[in-house]
């Protein structure tokens, strides 16, 4: 038989990329590295600062985990800490627990008004802190203004003030129910609907029906719901700034009015470095626990 | 059943109604106005003057200086967050969801901390010097790319968290179809995978250019305040109770995210897509 | 679930419990880290209450807060415009001296007296009435406003000696690539730009004001910061700023108590206070939303005792307002303690009682020129 050359693979249009491949994947690990240096740059610098002997900032002089220590002598940034975390706690537990549940009722509306509500629901997220904070103090103003009104009819003058707690937890609700909305509606759209028909065949009331089997099928969307909430509450300054009152101040609103003309104390910067490796040895923690449940089925 | 489950959404309707929709609507309203903290409720009245500020230098270098930085702020943050949210889909890592949260966690630390942190690190005497002898951004401070820098590194988690759900939701059998039908894996990228995680880009552009463009404390610290931004103006507006003025400035940023939410719904009719 | 919902429950019960306090609360706004946790602790233990400090960054801020009144402050602290402006607002009540026994105990430095009589004179002019200032307030403390500038570069403390702020604004009347801060605050950009010009701290007309606007925009200034102008000064990252000089001492302190003498801290960065610069004095004043008035009086007759003042000044770093306190802080000058003595030689140079100096406190400007002034500052750095 005649030798015809036989046809190879590259005359049909294939390109050796092979090599490719591993130096791919090692630029790939390297910017995911780089990547993730950048964004913890600013926490390892607050890191180094916090065992720094010096207070000024630009110059190191010794290692020392006397800051640490400190925290428990600055009683203003204890009480800043402690109303940071009450806030967030119950605003957090809140929107968590009750945006699911609006979640859930919008889902089950009709179209239009759906969409009406969803528009509004977006709303926070969308503007700018600054607007927000200082519309939800003129709505909180107003609203203090009818209370006092009414009291005056029975008690003349006495008045009370809402601003404090009341209104900061109000104002966080305020941006943290859109997320918690906002994550678990796709998951009730992956939800399959014959689970509750199966279950209003079974007998279960709907209400019923929502905490048995509902619930625990969305689990992953209220949770980074949760997540989300607590990260957007526990950092913010803007809008806590103007909704607060009593001396309600939390963690942003004292380190922001500190940095105006005086000196920040390290134990902040020890404090936060104590915040960020709690959560870390959390993560990896769970992890673990994760990974042990698995082998021991 | 659909009824009964929707009666639970109607105390969220009263809420937003109360407190989103009534205060939008008299903020709009007291930009008309001639309110600041020296003027009573009596003697409140409606004008077109406050529509002059307008005219002046720094509020139109304000706007401009916001838009660009916000730009390409979200530029940057796309590329680079849209490779990570890519390189973590197609990892191996067996907890996905962790590295999401590591991603998420800087956030947890205090913002002003952080870019105090980081406007140390860019001048030319700073703790780094002073450790290890060099700093890899020495004596940047104060110019705009400081800014771009501390912008996109705070808000790429915004960009990086809805772009890597969107990449989860991918059906893989379609990435298989495509291979199958002969794409190699870049045009499968760009003609399948990328369309298909679209949704994510756009809502992890809105979420970093909004922020950006309103945020008034990373330029300031990061500018030295050399650079001025609209959010700069309206706080310093709002700072002295000049509150017609401020809330003018405000409404103007508000039609600005209205034009993002029409942007949205041409992506999403049903207006979910946020997450 | 329920037992997720009874957990919280018992969780947000605790801490509510937790936070209850049965000592009677006395509420201070002041500016940050501005009082003496000792200080603090010392009126707690001899009058038994309990004193919450909030802290706000600027005197508009506690303007807004106090207007809003969103909390019911028994004692403010703010700047000397800023207690004009609350007057002329009637938001401040006036002090009952007969509950300050204290009063008769101390004289306030010549600086003080001068502070509160040029306030009634400029009052005087702005709304045709007389006001007397010591009738609302008692001065906490005071001080002038300076270049704090770095030593480490050749020329410049001599330029400054000898031009003034003409060295600080111009360009050509200092050394070359000289990287000038000023502070954030509109209304001091232009009153340091009218000293410049040989005016009034506190003149304003359109003409000025765009003389005003030329000579910032010449200076060409590299940052605009509070806080973080002295701290970079300290740290060679920037060369001049205009700074309150209790600044500069609040970084002394921090140096002298980390080993180093004056004279080295002097080596390194100095402040220079021109002979005219402008002045103020914070002061303690009660607004007239208080609910406490007796207990805020009884804070501002513990705030009379010199030797409080003395105490609250070992960690503040501004002038104290009596010339008994000054008196006390001088004892220290023989004391064996490095820190102690560097501190009262830090006071006399920087604060001697004795100096003589004319001085101009800003006045509460109208709000509309405080907004125009903002605009220019705004216009030169876009």
């Amino acid at each position: 038989m005649t030798n015809f050359p036989k046809a190879q693979i590259e005359d049909y249009g294939f390109k050796h990329r092979a090599y490719l491949k591993p130096l791919l994947k090692w630029a790939g690990i390297v910017f995911f590295v780089v990547m993730m240096l950048m964004l913890y740059l600013p926490i390892i610098i607050i890191a180094i600062q916090s065992v720094n002997s010096s207070v000024i900032t630009t110059r190191f002089s010794s290692f020392t985990l006397k800051w640490y220590l400190n925290i428990f002598n600055e009683r203003e940034l204890l009480s800043a800490i402690k109303n940071t975390l009450t806030v967030s706690f119950i605003a957090t537990t809140l929107a968590t627990i009750l945006g699911t549940f609006f979640a859930i009722g919008i889902f089950h509306l009709p179209k239009n008004k759906r969409s009406g509500l969803m528009f509004l629901n977006n709303m926070p997220i969308l503007n700018p802190d600054i607007v927000t904070g200082f519309s939800l103090m003129i709505m909180f103003r107003f609203v203090m203004e009818l209370i006092n009104l009414i009291i005056r009819l029975f008690n003349p003058g006495a008045s009370i003030s809402i601003f404090g707690l009341p209104t900061l937890v109000l104002a966080h609700l305020f941006f943290t129910f859109p997320y918690v909305v906002l994550s678990v509606v796709p998951k009730l759209k992956e939800l399959d609907a014959n689970l509750v028909d199966a279950a209003a065949d079974l007998g279960l009331k709907p209400m019923k029906a929502l905490i048995y089997v509902v619930v625990p099928a969305i689990k992953a969307g209220i949770f980074s719901g949760m997540l989300l909430a607590l990260t957007m509450s526990i950092d913010d300054f803007v809008i806590s700034f103007f909704n607060t009152g009593a001396g309600f101040d939390n963690l942003s609103i004292w380190i922001y009015g500190v940095l105006g003309r005086r000196n920040l104390t390290p134990s902040v910067y020890a404090f936060s470095t104590l915040l960020t490796l709690v959560i870390m040895v959390g993560l990896i923690g769970s992890q673990f626990i994760n990974k042990k449940g698995k082998t021991n089925k | 059943m659909n009824s009964t489950y929707a009666k639970l959404a109607n105390p969220y309707r009263i809420w937003l109604y109360v407190l989103v929709f009534i205060p939008m609507i008299a903020l709009v309203a007291l930009g008309f106005t001639n309110l600041t903290s020296s003027i009573s409720f009596n003697s409140l009245s409606f004008t077109l003057e406050n529509f002059d500020m307008f005219g002046e230098k720094s509020i139109l270098v304000g706007f401009r200086n916001s838009f660009t930085f916000a730009s390409i702020t979200t530029l940057v943050a796309f590329v680079i967050g849209y490779l990570t949210a890519y390189l973590v889909y197609r990892s191996n890592f067996n907890n996905k969801f962790g590295i999401m949260t590591l991603v998420i966690l800087p956030m947890w630390s205090n913002l002003i901390l952080r870019i105090d942190a980081l406007a140390n690190i860019m001048s030319e005497n700073n703790i780094l010097t002073s450790l290890i002898g060099f700093s890899p951004f020495s004596n940047i401070n104060g110019t705009p790319l400081a800014v771009i820098i501390g912008m996109v590194f705070t808000y790429v988690p915004f960009m990086i968290l809805p772009i890597y759900t969107a990449l989860e939701k991918i059906d893989n059998s379609l990435i298989e179809a495509s291979a199958d039908l002969g794409k190699t894996p870049f045009q499968t990228f760009l003609h399948v995978v990328f369309p298909l995680s679209l949704k994510g880009v756009v809502t992890g552009s809105i979420m970093v250019f909004l922020p950006t463009f309103s945020g008034f404390a990373i330029p300031k610290i990061l500018s030295k305040g050399r650079i001025v931004f609209i959010g700069n103006i309206i706080e310093t507006k709002f700072n002295y109770t000049i509150f017609n003025d401020g809330a003018l400035l405000a409404s103007t940023i508000l039609f600005l995210i209205f034009g993002a939410i029409v942007l949205l719904r041409r992506f999403d009719k049903e207006g979910e897509t946020l997450l | 679930m329920k037992k997720i919902l009874a957990f919280a429950l018992m969780l947000t019960a605790a801490v509510v419990l937790a936070a209850c306090d049965s000592r009677p609360v006395l509420r201070i706004l002041n500016w940050g880290e501005y009082i003496n946790e000792a200080v603090v602790d010392r009126f707690e233990e001899e009058y038994g209450y309990r004193v919450i400090v909030d802290v706000a960054d600027s005197n508009e801020s506690f303007y807004s807060k106090i207007k809003s009144g969103t909390t019911a402050y028994d004692i403010v602290i703010p700047s000397d415009y800023m207690i004009e402006k609350m007057v002329d607002e009637n938001m401040l009540i006036a002090l009952d001296y007969d509950k300050l026994p204290n009063r008769a105990n101390v004289t306030y430095m010549s600086g003080v007296n001068q502070i509160f009589a040029s306030m009634t004179a400029t009052t005087q002019t702005r709304t045709s009435e007389t006001v007397d200032y010591t009738d609302y307030a008692v001065p906490y403390f005071w001080g002038t406003f300076g270049i704090i500038y770095n030593n480490r570069i050749a020329g410049l403390e001599t330029a400054l000696e000898t031009h003034g702020w003409g060295a600080y604004f111009d360009p050509s009347k200092a050394p070359a690539g000289v990287r000038r801060g000023m502070y954030d605050v509109p209304q001091f950009a232009y009153a340091a730009a009218m000293l410049y010009l040989d005016q009034n701290v506190n003149a304003f007309s359109t003409s000025l004001l765009s003389q005003a606007q030329t000579a910032i925009a010449g200076a060409n200034f590299v940052e605009w910061g509070d806080d973080s102008l002295k701290r970079n000064v300290e740290a060679g990252n920037l060369d001049m700023a205009l700074v309150y000089t209790g600044d500069y001492l609040d970084r002394l302190y921090i140096q002298l108590e980390e080993g180093k003498t004056l004279q080295q801290v002097q080596a390194l960065f100095n402040i220079y206070v021109p002979e005219d610069t402008f002045v103020f004095a914070d002061m303690l004043v009660i607004p007239n939303t208080s609910k406490n008035v007796d207990r805020a009086h009884e804070f501002i007759n513990f705030m009379l005792d010199p030797e409080v003042v003395a105490l609250n000044a070992e960690v503040v770093g501004y002038a104290v307002a009596f010339n008994e306190s000054y008196d006390i802080i001088m004892e220290n000058l023989t004391s064996t303690d490095d820190w102690y003595r560097n501190w009262a030689l830090a006071n006399q140079t920087y604060y001697n009682k004795n100096a003589v100096l004319s001085v101009a406190p800003l006045t509460a400007l109208n709000p509309s020129d405080i907004d125009k002034i903002n605009t220019m500052i705004d216009n030169v750095r876009s």
